[in-house]
């Protein structure tokens, strides 16, 4: 899933015929001075502007700001472009017309096995999060449009009543098409209203996923997709990254501040496994990480750097279960070598590291790293007779 | 018995070096169950007309590619399974048009990265169509004894340590790839092995769930319990657990899901899997699943590691119910035939070489020239000359030789455009043809009459000095066997017009303190024959064999020292014309003399 900012994401539903309200994104308070110069909507509405970046919370941050004239909009937007929240800096603000509007109410996309489902309520904003019980959904297969019937069926079951009843099926039609063609896995707007000024109903925020497996068909999604954990991406994980995007196979690292178990495990599935070992055994994970699909030795030798780098761990997980057609000897290479340009550094003073794996050239690979032993790493090396994740247990035990 | 993949399941692959990898693993399975390969052909449009070969045993079986899954069940009316191993933006493409070929009714896609949307079509797609599509981001099914799709099972020794060569007792479908080689592998170890293991891959919408999967293995007598190994991400635990709580399962259930890590980790953490992800209110969290599996009655040890002692465990009651009986192992096994380095390398085998070397060998990070790293030859102060003493005569020169030698090169590196070699090499160049060709144009042209006497004369006054012979003795001696003496003569230099080459080389030979009896020989030898006609002295190439055979080089590599030179020269001829950009050449009939008989009539055939 990859997740869109609001800006983009308003962009597509605007490109499926969804009323969304004036907006301009900006990366600084002097941009948004020229655009005022140029845009009438900005000198005669009421305006919002909001950090356009992955933050929850945005309201208490202080930003977001409402009910501003264009003098207002540029100072709050010199006030927010800049601020840094967490390991976010906010770099780039969203400023739209406000709507003026009494009803609030609610419409959503989202993926299901068999193929999506739309909902849709007749109350909006925080009222929908109590209410759930009045959404009401209309299920479709794969490959299936809904048709305009069954919209506004499911708009009067919602409790829509008269011309909103047309309006809402039509609103949640083009929802689905936005959806359907943009390969979308959830798309939410929250609230929909009514615009007072002509009756047409408008998105007044959304909330884009897309599928990024999809992009090599969508030339026209030229925005970078968000971090999808509330924080931005470190340098350490955005070089793994880019790592990953040139390889055959791949490799993965996420940090987690505070921890004191790092993980070097292989496969997508037993790094899983290896995981919960350690949670379960009350340690505490510095880090998430795999590699998989025989990716060549090089990158493994990166992701090692950049596990060992990890502050204040005591221990390294080299678990994995037994390989399919990863080659255990060029992958370990990679490990061995990264491991020996982080004791050149210095690092890894006191760490022990657990290996435990299988798979093509099992024995080479185990032995390779066995005889790291005799250049002084405190290493510990299990083979396929010892279950996947006792390495975990040996290395948590007290 | 098993499911999905059997005895007469029939191949055909979608793809290319990925594809044919796959196949390769494959007909290492069927050696093993000693079965013919179960692959039938290819799809491939780039490769289409041509064949993959695939290793089975010791031999090479050549498999046709096709352009279309068609032509591939039109000309193999036997398959009935297609492997897809393209990539992800064409694999919606490859799957449906192996779905809808009336002869397949078994897809399983290994691509990963496929769109959610166009995975949920080709899954539909086979639903209506009451065939089965597995995948995508599959690693593959295998049925114990039977039949092998995709890399599933590992290397060959993996195979027959995990007992895949015959038939078990357990079902199991897992998300992951490497976990399905684990559970095989705990199976194998801890009770009788598999029936049939399927990886329907880590997406969030496989096309075949969990369900349908346990409805098969349900129906397979052979198969007594299914063991699941889950994550986190959407509902097929749950559905699962579903199917199996709804009423008596015939097969026991037993399952592990991971992701209680994501309990204590940022939410919206990514793992490996694209749908190991809980849903943005939750839904899908490993507990919620484990809980779901053991309501419904299955059994779900705490950890994965404790699910081999609960497999061993429902193993031991099967024996003891006699719902199962202890597998009866085969008396022998095929081996897989070693490739020549592994049995080497195990001293298996004895090979006779087909050349020997005995100077150079670049087997590791560098070339070592007789056994001396050429990096450490560089920093130690080596030279060319150095290397030309190592692979030409095996052993390290001294200082005034590499001179001597250096010295040589450089006298000999060229002699203008008109010799043969050079112009050999400008017509060449001149016509257009390459550097390595025109090169050898000129250097076609040493031999006896043009830099090519070198050996000659190194090896006759060698003999000469050898025998103490007299210079008439040795003069004599030419003239009698051999003929002229290499070496001496030149075609426009004489004692009048001194070779200058010679002079310089004489000298600087002489001014030090070796001995050199055979330079000191020739030069008694030109004396006595530029005394009988001026231009009879000692020429370039006897000068240098002279040398070259007083500081010990052997004489069949005398030649090579003006090769050597006179190739840098011609290299230098070959850019210059082309720097020039030169046009095609030919002799003007002025410089033939036309000797051929006056034209005339061509009497009519006889």
């Amino acid at each position: 899933m990859a997740k869109v900012l609001e800006g983009p994401g308003m962009g597509l539903m605007k490109k499926w015929g969804i009323h969304v309200p004036q907006y301009a994104v900006v990366t600084s308070a002097d941009e948004l001075s020229k655009l005022g110069h140029v845009n009438d909507w900005m000198k005669q509405s009421q305006l919002v502007a909001k950090a356009h970046e992955a933050l929850g919370s945005r309201f208490k941050l202080g930003l977001v700001k409402v009910g501003l004239d264009l003098t207002g909009a540029v100072a709050a937007t010199k006030d927010m472009i800049g601020r840094q929240v967490g390991s976010i800096m906010v770099s780039q603000v969203i400023v739209s017309e406000m709507i003026a509007h009494k009803e609030e109410y609610y419409c959503a996309v989202k993926s299901t096995r068999e193929g999506s489902e739309i909902l849709v309520a007749n109350c909006g904003g925080i009222e929908v999060e109590s209410n759930w019980d009045r959404v009401k959904r209309l299920c479709l297969d794969v490959g299936q449009a809904p048709s305009h019937e069954a919209l506004e069926k499911l708009a009067k079951e919602a409790g829509f009543t008269g011309a909103l009843v047309k309006k809402m099926a039509d609103f949640a039609g083009k929802m689905f098409s936005c959806f359907d063609s943009e390969d979308a896995q959830y798309l939410e707007v929250n609230p929909v209203v009514t615009r007072a000024s002509d009756g047409e109903l408008v998105a007044l925020d959304a909330v884009t996923l897309l599928d990024g497996d999809a992009k090599f068909r969508h030339p026209d999604w030229n925005f970078a997709f968000a971090a999808e954990f509330g924080r931005a991406y470190s340098k350490q994980e955005e070089e793994v990254m880019a790592v990953d995007s040139k390889i055959k196979g791949s490799v993965k690292f996420i940090e987690i501040p505070g921890g004191d178990t790092a993980m070097l495990p292989a496969g997508g599935g037993a790094s899983v496994y290896y995981s919960d070992a350690v949670v379960a055994r009350g340690g505490k994970l510095a880090n998430y990480a795999e590699y998989s699909g025989d990716p060549p030795d090089w990158a493994v030798e990166v992701l090692t750097e950049k596990v060992c780098s990890l502050p204040g761990i005591k221990n390294i997980i080299v678990g994995g279960a037994i390989a399919n057609f990863t080659d255990v000897v060029k992958t370990f290479g990679g490990i061995i070598n990264g491991f020996r340009k982080a004791k050149a550094e210095g690092k890894l003073k006191g760490v022990k590291i657990w290996v435990r794996r299988g798979g093509p050239r099992e024995k080479e690979g185990l032995d390779a790293m066995r005889a790291l032993k005799d250049e002084g790493f405190d290493i510990n090396v299990f083979d396929r007779n010892t279950p996947l994740t006792d390495i975990v247990d040996k290395a948590l035990q007290k | 018995m098993s499911i999905l993949a059997n005895k007469d399941t029939r191949v055909v692959i979608q793809g290319g070096a990925a594809g044919v990898n796959a196949a390769r693993r494959m007909a290492e399975f069927c050696y093993l169950i000693k079965r013919p390969l179960n692959v039938e052909a290819f799809v491939y449009p780039p490769d289409a007309g041509k064949s993959n070969e695939v290793p089975y045993g010791s031999g090479l079986i050549a498999i046709p590619v096709y352009k279309t899954i068609a032509e591939a069940t039109k000309n193999h009316p036997t398959i009935n399974t297609s492997l897809v191993y393209i990539g992800a933006d064409r694999a919606m493409k490859g799957g449906m048009e192996a779905l809808d070929d009336t002869h397949i009714k078994v897809v399983t896609m290994i691509t990963e990265g496929v769109p959610e949307k166009d995975a949920k079509i080709l899954g539909a797609h086979a639903r209506k169509l009451g065939k089965v599509f597995n995948g995508p981001s599959s690693i593959g099914i295998v049925s114990a004894g039977s039949c092998r799709l995709g890399v599933i099972g590992g290397a060959f020794d993996n195979l027959v340590l995990s007992k895949l060569y015959r038939e078990g007792s357990f079902g199991v479908i897992t998300k992951s790839g490497g976990l399905s080689n684990e559970i095989i592998w705990i199976c194998s170890q801890f009770a009788d092995g598999i029936t049939t293991a399927i990886g329907i891959g880590g997406d969030a919408y496989p096309g075949t769930d969990y369900v349908s999967y346990l409805e098969m293995f349900e129906n397979d007598p052979q198969t007594k319990a299914v063991v699941i190994v889950g994550e986190m991400g959407g509902d097929l635990e749950e559905r699962a657990a579903e199917w199996y709580g709804a009423k008596k399962r015939r097969v026991k259930l037993m399952a592990v899901v991971s992701g209680f890590c994501q309990e204590s980790l940022p939410k919206g953490m990514k793992f490996g899997h694209a749908g190991a992800k809980e849903g943005l209110k939750g839904e899908g969290s490993a507990r919620s699943k484990s809980d779901a599996l053991k309501k419904s009655g299955a059994i779900v040890p705490a950890t994965f590691g404790a699910l081999g002692p609960a497999i061993k465990e429902a193993y031991q009651d099967m024996l003891k119910s006699g719902q199962v009986k202890e597998p009866v192992e085969p008396a022998s096994l095929p081996k897989l035939p070693k490739s020549i380095e592994a049995a080497m390398k195990a001293d298996e085998v004895m090979v006779t070489p087909l050349i020997r070397t005995t100077i150079s060998d670049d087997r590791g990070d560098e070339p070592c020239y007789d056994g001396y790293p050429a990096s450490e030859l560089i920093n130690k102060g080596y030279e060319i000359p150095h290397v030309v003493g190592l692979l030409w005569d095996k052993r390290l020169i001294s200082k005034q030789e590499a001179e001597i030698i250096k010295r040589i090169m450089m006298l000999s590196a060229d002699h203008g455009p008109c010799v043969s070699g050079a112009l050999g090499t400008i017509i060449a160049a001149c016509a257009g043809i390459g550097l390595s060709q025109s090169v050898a144009a000129g250097l076609i042209m040493i031999g006896p009459r043009f830099g090519g006497a070198v050996t000659d004369a190194g090896r006759f006054f060698k003999h000469a000095v050898d025998n103490k012979m007299t210079v008439d003795e040795f003069l004599t001696y030419m003239k009698k066997n051999h003929g002229p003496v290499p070496g001496i003569g030149h075609r426009v230099k004489s004692l009048r017009n001194p070779d200058k080459r010679v002079k310089e080389l004489v000298g600087y030979v002489k001014s030090l303190p070796i001995k050199t009896p055979c330079l000191d020989f020739a030069l008694q030898v030109e004396q006595v024959t530029a005394a009988k006609k001026d231009n009879l002295i000692l020429n370039v190439d006897g000068t240098m064999a002279a040398v070259l055979v007083d500081i010990g080089f052997p004489v069949d590599s005398l030649n090579g020292f003006f090769i050597l030179s006179r190739t840098i020269g011609l290299i230098g001829h070959w850019v210059d014309q082309k720097r020039q950009g030169s046009r095609l050449i030919r002799l003007f009939d002025y410089l033939v003399n036309y000797a051929a008989p006056k034209r005339r009539e061509v009497p009519p055939l006889k």
